[in-house]
């Protein structure tokens, strides 16, 4: 079933030939996905693969080291900044400045772990918070990053081709998503991991089994603020324009809800979450354009409610999926899939 | 010295509303153990709530405001018996999701009813007349609002010191299963507990309404009444006030005197500085996990 | 199933162009013209919302009169909530999927930069971006027409009215932290510079502020006797009440933004009596300075046709008749008009001829001038370039302080 024997099957990727092919078959799916599917669906392919990104990374802080963070906005952020600034005054080619600006976000993640040692709950999520805000603000002080009317993204070259359609970018997003779940995955199974979850479960009893507290507590926020990093910098490219609002309080609490609400502690859980309140949150403006619902929606508005709110509902229904998954299954999504494997497993007791 | 004198004023005036956020949150996190995300909002749809009474019943104002405040404390109620209890197993973040959750419902709600204009309370106490002592102006709303804020503080206090449901309260955030034990139905104290503290909050909300009123008004609110009541330590009811008053007057000092562009950054580099010393905030005390 | 209705829709309608003897184009059938627009219905900036909802009764009345050339306007708008993911979402699907000829409006400038380079691209003609952003003509686009004046040249009316009119002598500005408060210092700095005077003080406004105590108290340190507000309504209700409250009173001055004089009134309860603001529109200044004009009994003839044919017919029950919903037609009439002139053959290369030939074009807002396109002027595609004041009256009315005014083009400085 699901025992490991020994330490190496307990650290390999791939735990079975099953998982193997199931994961060939999606990738080939993931490859073959733009070329039969229209240029809208793969911009939100190309928008969840980003938020994917930084959900895993804030799932590797939150869920398997049991800290918070309300300021993941901020990283994205030095993520976005930093790719465009390095390209268009230093000149460094995209990849070079996307892990470099990802480089600088880690340092500064580094740098919110130190406070984030001594602190818990809600005190950490508000120095976080503070963090992220501080953040934003001191980038749109400076001139050079384009102050606060925001900064225009250089056209995108890769090995000579620019990117310019959706279907390209594609090709530029999820391969580094997927290399960057693997590699997600990797560090969960083996010590480092281990590491985090212990500091999770029991810090204090963590350290005195010989986990050094600082290192590990530091190295979480570093990783995450990488992942963040990136994601950002993968952003700017497809917004082509950003400027300091968009990183506001409000895409913290996105990121940190897509996290949870996908199932903190696994590698599945937040892309799942991603996948699913990214999309809700893109598709939920047609809401009104749903033949009944719409109607009956504009109907109910004109009598009890105003219609120019009506668009309102957006809010209701998003804040309603969250509360009912949070309220059915603390664990998330991936804890729903998780018991229904095990009631199918174990059927018919 | 005259400006140093009438910064620290304002920023006691503008602190008043915060410290009301921070004790409501402070009672949430001390009954339910969880930041409560959705006070802003329990605060906003009791204000609304006055402005249609007011506005399509005709109603005197200290109806509409009676009528807002009960309005909070039955949502408080209703908040907490059908939403946060029904969560299973919660832990946590899980918790605060359902409150980011709520939130939204409840924004979602109150934006669908009154739309997105922004409207104004009519209020017999202006915001715009002000009081003047020497060169020191404080408006007449602003010095409501602080003497409301401390006589609220001031029955909070005596509510739980002195009265049985108060004690009650106490015993419950101290250890439940013991306050169980002896007889206390701590389910219905969580909920008299979020409403009382939505009713704190709303009060927050109709003393701010009066100068502008929209849907969003109540974020800033909130997140600095967080901020004070983390400085001052989350399970401390004077702790609240004190560090919401602080994030107020620092604010206000920074504002003046350096940049008033980052005086909400520094307020809350402050905050972390803080807690590095003390890490339970000021006035709460820091307890050391058991293994 | 959507998706392929519209494959069908569009197939057909192709088939149909390509029976009658015509170049048929994308978003235009014999019957219908599609039109697209995003706006914030939700989120801190919903107000200007009600710019999309005027645009929709603009359109719902031209069709109610037959439409134009026998097709009829069909207007798709969608709700971004202001976030520029979702705006390139929303474009993205509706041209896609369905297919629009052009797009009118569209509130933002982040949100609009966004979709620019998709739009251009794909060579969409996109008239009158509900913003007033330099980079929609820096550098011009072929298929970008600009209709919104710039906020430097309502600083600089206001300045040039502040210092020649009414003598003041110091001004100081209270700006949002972003490219609208920018341009009014900019403005606001050019004029003064003129005239041998310098702003007294710059304040910087954060959106997200609630608490204006300290920007007031840096306004009355410097001792200003007249204030530029280039911030949002709910930042002045709250500047002005703080400064009363604080005995700080000079002249309020603010933008066109700002210049919605009922709900002024209303959320100010009162106080913004006295208050001189730029407009783009919507009142008739030509020959009625000094008089007192109210939106809804207008000199204005069409402001007031608007109100019976498009307002009272095609608004929801509970939208409010201003100065935003207006602003929705005043955006979308350049477009209506270079359609009508195309005549029934109908094709964006067209579109954009008629617009480049446009000169002194009146509808509810300022006369729009285009010119033919040229890559280094901005001014082929700046559209109205003149505003003029107007002062609040007790009930909520205009008093016409000037004339139409042109203003200066200052292009941005080099990053």
């Amino acid at each position: 079933m699901d025992m490991k024997r020994d330490y190496y099957e307990d650290v390999e990727i791939f735990s079975s030939g099953a998982v193997v092919f199931w994961f060939v078959v999606l990738g080939c799916l993931l490859a073959a996905f733009p070329f039969f599917a229209e240029n809208y669906y793969i911009y939100v392919a190309n928008y969840i693969a980003i938020n994917i990104i930084v959900v895993v990374g804030l799932n590797l802080l939150v869920g398997f080291t049991g800290q918070i963070s309300l300021g993941h906005a901020g990283f994205y952020a030095v993520g976005a900044y930093g790719t465009i600034t390095l390209m268009t005054e230093a000149h460094l080619p995209f990849l070079v400045a996307l892990v470099l600006a990802a480089l600088i976000a880690g340092l500064l993640g580094f740098l919110l772990g130190l406070p984030a040692l001594r602190l818990e709950g809600p005190y950490l999520a508000i120095a976080t918070l503070g963090f992220g805000l501080t953040i934003t603000q001191v980038i749109g002080k400076i001139e050079l990053l384009g102050g606060r009317q925001g900064l225009k993204a250089p056209d995108l070259m890769l090995f000579g081709r620019q990117l310019k359609t959706d279907q390209e970018f594609y090709f530029l997003a999820v391969p580094i998503a997927v290399l960057l779940v693997l590699f997600a995955r990797n560090v969960v199974k083996t010590k480092v991991g281990r590491a985090f979850i212990a500091i999770r479960d029991a810090d204090i009893a963590a350290e005195t089994l010989g986990i050094n507290l600082v290192f590990y507590k530091t190295l979480a926020f570093a990783v995450s603020a990488f992942y963040a990093g990136i994601a950002g910098g993968l952003y700017a490219f497809v917004l082509r324009f950003i400027d300091p609002e968009l990183f506001s309080l409000f895409l913290s609490i996105m990121f940190l809800t897509m996290a949870v609400v996908g199932g903190l502690g696994s590698i599945m859980g937040p892309i799942a979450g991603a996948l699913v309140l990214s999309w809700v949150d893109l598709e939920l403006r047609n809401i009104l354009s749903i033949p009944y619902l719409g109607d009956w929606l504009r109907h109910l508005s004109s009598s009890y409610f105003s219609l120019t709110g009506v668009s309102n509902i957006q809010f209701i229904v998003f804040g309603l999926i969250l509360v009912g998954i949070m309220l059915f299954e603390p664990l998330g999504i991936y804890g729903i899939w998780i018991r229904a494997k095990k009631y199918w497993k174990t059927w018919p007791f | 010295m005259v400006n140093l004198i009438q910064m620290i004023v304002s920023g006691i005036a503008v602190g008043s509303a915060y410290a009301l956020m921070g004790l409501g949150m402070v009672l949430i996190y001390k009954a339910s153990e969880v930041p409560n995300f959705v006070q802003g909002e329990m605060a906003l749809a009791p204000v609304f709530i006055s402005y249609l009474l007011m506005n399509s019943y005709g109603a005197p104002v200290w109806v509409a405001f009676a009528g807002a405040l009960v309005f909070a404390m039955v949502l408080g109620c209703i908040l907490e018996f059908a939403v946060l209890r029904r969560a299973k197993d919660p832990n946590v973040l899980g918790l605060i999701i359902i409150t980011i959750g709520l939130e939204m419902i409840l924004l979602g709600l109150v934006s669908w009813k009154f739309g997105a204009d922004q409207r104004s309370l009519p209020f017999p106490i202006s915001s715009y007349d002000s009081v003047v002592i020497g060169n020191i102006f404080i408006s007449t709303l602003d010095l409501l609002t602080l003497v409301v804020a401390l006589v609220i503080m001031t029955i909070l206090f005596l509510f739980f010191r002195f009265s049985k449901l108060g004690v009650a309260m106490k015993a419950t955030q101290q250890n439940e299963i013991a306050a169980r034990l002896m007889g206390i139905r701590t389910n219905r104290i969580k909920m008299v507990t979020w409403g009382i503290s939505a009713m704190v909050g709303s009060v927050a909300g109709l003393l701010a309404a009066p100068v502008i009123m929209e849907p969003f008004m109540m974020w800033d609110p909130m997140l600095k009444g967080f901020a004070g009541a983390v400085v001052g330590g989350m399970t401390s009811l004077p702790g609240a006030v004190v560090g919401s008053y602080l994030v107020g007057v620092i604010e206000h000092l920074f504002g003046g005197y350096v940049s008033i562009e980052f005086k909400s950054v520094v307020a809350f580099v402050v905050i972390v500085i803080v807690l590095c010393v003390r890490p339970s905030g000021l006035l709460a005390k820091h307890y050391i996990k058991k293994v | 199933m959507k998706r392929f209705a519209a494959i069908m829709i569009i197939s057909a309608a192709l088939a149909l162009c390509f029976g009658t003897a015509g170049m048929c184009e994308v978003g235009v059938t014999d019957t219908e013209i599609h039109i697209g627009q995003w706006g914030p219905q939700t989120g801190p900036a919903a107000p200007w919302g009600a710019v999309a909802r005027g645009t929709d009764a603009y359109f719902k009345m031209i069709n109610a009169e037959g439409g134009i050339h026998g097709r009829k306007l069909v207007h798709h708008y969608f709700d971004d909530a202001y976030n520029p993911a979702k705006t390139v979402a929303g474009v993205k699907q509706l041209q896609e999927q369905e297919g629009m000829f052009a797009w009118v409006s569209g509130v933002g400038t982040a949100t609009g930069l966004a979709v620019k380079d998709y739009l251009m691209e794909n060579k969409i003609p996109w008239i009158g971006p509900s913003a007033g952003s330099r980079h929609w003509v820096e550098p011009p686009q072929k298929y970008l027409f600009n209709v919104y004046p710039f906020y430097m040249g309502d600083a600089q009316l206001l300045c040039q009215y502040a210092v020649e009119t009414l003598g003041k002598k110091k001004i100081a500005i209270a700006f949002q932290n972003d490219d609208y408060g920018k341009q009014g210092v900019e403005g606001a700095e050019y004029q003064l510079k003129k005239a041998g005077m310098e702003l007294a003080v710059k304040v910087p406004v954060n959106v997200a502020d609630t608490d204006m105590i300290p920007h007031v108290m840096e306004l009355k340190k410097a001792e200003a006797d007249a204030v530029l507000l280039f911030v949002t309504p709910g930042h002045v209700a709250r500047i002005i009440g703080t400064g009363k409250a604080m005995q700080f009173e000079p002249t309020w001055m603010s933008s066109s933004t700002c210049g919605d004089f009922p709900l002024m009134m209303a959320i100010t309860k009162g106080l913004s009596q006295g208050m001189i603001t730029a407009s783009f529109g919507l009142a008739e200044p030509t020959g009625h300075v000094g008089e007192v004009q109210l939106l809804d009994n207008p000199v204005q003839k069409m402001v007031a046709k608007y109100k019976t044919d498009a307002f009272d017919k095609f608004a929801a029950q509970d939208e409010r008749y201003g100065y935003t919903f207006l602003a929705g037609i005043g955006f979308a009439e350049p477009l209506v008009e270079a359609i009508r002139r195309c005549g029934k053959d109908l094709t964006r290369e067209k579109l954009v001829k008629e617009l480049e030939n446009m000169q002194n074009f009146k509808g509810v807002l300022g006369r729009i001038n285009y010119k033919p396109f040229d890559p280094k002027d901005p001014t082929c595609r700046l559209g109205q370039g003149e505003v003029f004041l107007q002062e609040c009256t007790e009930n909520g009315g205009s008093k016409i302080l000037t004339d139409w005014v042109k203003t200066v083009y200052l292009p941005s400085k080099a990053e």
